[in-house]
């Protein structure tokens, strides 16, 4: 396979509703800031030089359009090139990224868009005269709809089932540690501008919100979200030809599928796809799973719930599991802590978009790793950072993107 | 120039008569006479529920066996807050449940008289009620489990009624 880059990152603000864009023109948006951040570091194209487009796009119910790709596909003036379109529920954005990759080391691309969106608070509830039910019933029909959605299966009864078999396993993560993450991701998110929910709250203030689905609480929970994110995408001799000098490889991508049906995995308290996922991106990326703490300097992971983050320090290796409660509390995953989790805010902090999330994600990681991101930069000392992106029935899809900065390692 | 919004108003419905297929004779059963089928390997003998015609593991069919209605809560939720469809049942009870002789976990609302946390942890007993006959529709709404030690006052409720 031929080597790939991300030579441009765009992402639009998370915002909980954009009156004034739909999600073609928000789409629009990213790709500008994309080609902009591109013209920004020198690099001279323009969207008539890019030769494919990747789609990440979650929902048709949200956008109110089956085949929404297409309809972007010529607002951004892509007509007449290849474009494919990924739904992966949460992981969309991580499997976009994937595809996109592929498609550039496939060789069938040197330069490729890829692109997440979504609009989901265009859903409205008559009733209650809010959108929220009328979301979390669009997000519901991802269940299996004959035998789990009849029952109120949704995505926080769906995260909250792994989390509290997990809890009930290992002793962890306790109501408290969780609340942690949302203390951490919503503090995080205060130096992101692109961030939805900036915020500086106490352990104290999550234990008190709301109780959604015990035991997550209001302020456990991200929030929906619409928003764009992009990346450019180029192949070796790309990067070559256009003089890009600070180019993020991507040197692992792992994706796995867990079974969709949480009551026939052998425990109930683990998120298979996430182990599965991490260990094949470490593999291609040359990388060990019982020594990535120390072989990355930022992870953005999907924490679409405050527990999942906790569990997901444990299955993507870097603390053994149980501790992942423990790490939090010793302010592990904190910026200036072992291993910075989530400084753009994550999902809580920043907002989940459901399609350009693990854009979005895999984005922060990258300007992390070339040293542009603003008031949220970490320390960059091993050139490495990692994306993280899960979702669907069960949590059943997860992808993980590894990023390298060669520049910064030397 | 100022931005000036606006909104349609709109709904997609699509209506449905959908097969259930290979697993037809599980809801058959259900609304017919309160039994809960699951099916069996012919190979590696392992008892799907939900069912399955076909073992996803040994690419081999299964056959149907009928299922004792009385299981062990593995993990369960209360949930506060949710989807439209659901809104006007909150607070309720799930848990994924399996049923004594099954080898996997079937996801089902979980009533009680209590509805909270303790009464649902993993390891608690229960039962399966039915809704009565003329009530009944095929459908996974047919029923749903109470702790054991509740499972005689459910079934004396005027809308339910216990199995065999």
């Amino acid at each position: 396979m031929r080597k790939v880059a991300i030579i441009g990152v765009g992402i639009t603000p998370f915002l909980s509703r954009y009156l004034d864009k739909t999600y073609f023109e928000l789409a629009y948006d990213a790709t500008k800031l994309a080609l902009n951040d591109c013209n920004k570091q020198g690099i001279e194209i323009t969207h008539k030089d890019l030769e494919s487009t990747v789609y990440g796009i979650y929902n048709e119910l949200f956008e109110r359009q089956f085949m929404p790709d297409i309809f972007i596909n010529s607002y951004i003036g892509m007509n007449d090139k290849p474009g494919t379109r990924i739904a992966s529920g949460g992981a969309t954005g991580g499997y976009t990224v994937r595809m996109a990759y592929a498609e550039v080391a496939s060789g069938l691309s040197d330069l490729c868009l890829c692109l997440g969106v979504e609009k989901c608070n265009d859903c409205y509830d008559e009733k209650t005269g809010a959108t929220t039910p009328q979301v979390l019933n669009a997000i519901a029909y991802s269940a299996d709809m004959t035998y789990e959605y009849p029952m109120g299966m949704m995505a926080a009864s769906s995260y909250v089932s792994m989390v509290n078999a997990h809890f009930e396993e290992f002793g962890s993560p306790s109501e408290e540690q969780m609340a942690l993450v949302s203390v951490k991701n919503h503090g995080n998110a205060i130096n992101n501008p692109i961030a939805q929910s900036p915020m500086k709250i106490t352990v104290e203030d999550v234990m008190n919100s709301r109780i959604i689905c015990y035991p997550f609480k209001m302020l456990d929970c991200c929030l929906y979200s619409e928003a764009s994110a992009c990346l450019i995408l180029a192949s070796e001799q790309k990067v070559k030809e256009l003089g890009v000098e600070n180019p993020i490889w991507i040197t692992g991508v792992g994706a796995a599928n867990t079974d969709c049906f949480i009551g026939n995995r052998e425990s109930i308290g683990r998120l298979y796809s996430n182990i599965n996922a991490a260990k094949a991106a470490y593999k291609m990326a040359g990388l060990d799973y019982d020594n990535i703490k120390n072989q990355i300097d930022v992870a953005e992971l999907h924490d679409a719930f405050s527990g999942q983050e906790v569990i997901s320090y444990e299955e993507l290796g870097f603390v053994p599991f149980g501790e992942g409660g423990k790490w939090i509390e010793s302010g592990g995953p904190e910026i200036g802590g072992e291993l910075p989790c989530c400084p753009s805010g994550g999902l809580i902090g920043c907002g989940h978009a459901v399609g350009a999330t693990g854009i979005m994600s895999t984005g922060e990681a990258a300007l992390q790793l070339r040293g542009d991101a603003d008031k949220h930069q970490v320390t960059i000392e091993k050139g490495r950072a990692l994306a993280h992106s899960i979702g669907g029935p069960g949590a059943a899809y997860a992808a993980i993107i590894i990023m390298e900065n060669e520049e910064a390692k030397k | 120039m100022v931005f000036q919004e606006h909104q349609i108003r709109d709904k997609i419905l699509i209506e449905y008569k959908y097969t259930m297929g290979g697993q037809s004779k599980f809801f058959i059963e259900l609304m017919n006479n309160k039994k809960i089928l699951g099916t069996k390997c012919r190979k590696c003998k392992k008892v799907w529920l939900p069912p399955r015609i076909n073992c996803s593991e040994c690419y081999e069919d299964t056959d149907w066996i009928e299922l004792p209605h009385t299981g062990t809560i593995q993990v369960s939720t209360i949930v506060w807050y949710g989807a439209a469809a659901f809104i006007q049942n909150v607070p309720y009870g799930c848990a994924f449940i399996k049923l004594d002789k099954a080898d996997t976990a079937m996801f089902q609302g979980v009533f009680s008289e209590n509805l909270v946390p303790s009464k649902l942890k993993k390891g608690q007993r229960v039962k399966a009620v039915f809704k009565k006959k003329e009530n009944r529709e095929g459908k996974m709404t047919d029923f749903f489990f109470v702790p054991e030690d509740e499972w005689e006052r459910w079934i004396n409720k005027p809308e339910y009624e216990g199995g065999d």
